[in-house]
């Protein structure tokens, strides 16, 4: 089998991102959900690398898209979408946690000043 | 009969400098004295102006939107043991004498919420781009409620400790004004309306909602009401 540039730096990557997963994992910065759902993504990618015309002709059968380059764009712009999710997901849940300190030394600063 | 003195008239505001001491004034005239300015991140002298009228000031260190500073206003009287608090804006726009008329209702009526409307009684100093915006807002507000409000977007609302107690707003934009009335109903709240005056002028109409804001308030409201369910 024919390697292309490629089909090797794309493992590498995913590699790099499966071990820092792992590692973030045993140090408890993630939950087994999240590092199952992002282990399983990086071990796709790879699959993917090593078998591009296969897979995309696989997932164009299965959904009913004619051509498998159709099929890979669908799959990218529904990865984006996640990502995009994920992003607002994170943002909205920083914008509360902001709010709620902001609010939090507000009131803490008024009740000192009441106490002098 | 509520009196005077168990009212606090919450004034969240954001870089008003320039109008919130007439605005703190206007309310202590109306024998109003315990008055909150939330000063939302100003980056101008609206805490300075507003200790200076009389008002009891808390300062947000970064600005955090409208419905931040009111729920900021809402846990104050919370820790504080306040019987009812009164929102206004702190533009200027509204008429503080109007104050009673709210506790007016709501002791007659044993509300928990008063809204003061703006579309219960003509009111044609208000300009016609923000009565259209104001009725797109009723229809998306009041599809989510029991009662229809002639003016889910009023800034202008008396709360009594049972709503003080039992509200938690999460959105920090204008939708907070929306998200209180359809918590307050999800709460088992009584919710009423009483007309009100208000006065718009260039320097209120420069401050509020535009149609991207009202867009993006509506977003809020909706990802709220997915993400928030109860």
């Amino acid at each position: 089998m024919q390697l292309e540039i490629y089909q090797v730096i794309v493992p590498i990557i995913s590699i790099v991102f499966i071990v820092s997963l792992l590692q973030r994992f045993w140090a408890g910065k993630v939950g087994w959900q999240e590092s199952m759902v992002g282990g399983f993504f990086w071990v796709a990618v790879i699959f993917f690398a090593f078998f591009p015309d296969l897979i995309s002709q696989k997932i164009a059968g299965l959904f009913g898209i004619k051509s498998n380059i159709n099929a890979v764009i669908f799959l990218c712009l529904g990865l984006i979408f996640f990502f995009q999710y994920k992003l607002f997901l994170l943002v909205k849940q920083q914008q509360s946690a902001l709010t709620a300190l902001t609010r939090k030394l507000a009131l803490e600063n008024r009740q000192k000043e009441e106490d002098k | 009969m509520i009196q005077p003195q168990d009212i606090c008239v919450v004034i969240p505001a954001y870089n008003e400098g320039s109008v919130i001491a007439e605005v703190v004034g206007g309310v202590r005239n109306e024998g109003f004295a315990h008055i909150l300015v939330v000063n939302d991140g100003s980056s101008d002298d609206t805490a300075a102006q507003a200790e200076r009228a009389g008002a009891v000031v808390i300062s947000h260190l970064v600005n955090r939107g409208a419905g931040a500073g009111a729920q900021t206003g809402i846990q104050y009287a919370r820790l504080n043991g306040i019987a009812h608090i009164v929102q206004i804006d702190a533009d200027g726009q509204h008429f503080p004498e109007d104050i009673r008329k709210l506790a007016e209702v709501m002791d007659q009526e044993q509300a928990d919420i008063v809204i003061g409307s703006r579309f219960m009684s003509r009111n044609k100093d208000i300009p016609m781009i923000r009565v259209l915006y104001n009725k797109l807002s009723n229809v998306f507000t009041n599809w989510f409620c029991t009662r229809w409000y002639s003016d889910t977007q009023s800034g202008f609302r008396m709360l009594n400790r049972v709503a003080i107690e039992s509200l938690d707003l999460h959105i920090d934009g204008f939708g907070y004004c929306s998200e209180m009335i359809i918590l307050g109903e999800k709460s088992g709240l009584i919710i009423r309306e009483v007309p009100i005056r208000v006065a718009y002028t260039a320097y209120s109409m420069s401050k509020g909602q535009d149609l991207y804001m009202g867009i993006n308030t509506a977003m809020n409201i909706l990802w709220k009401l997915v993400s928030h369910p109860k």
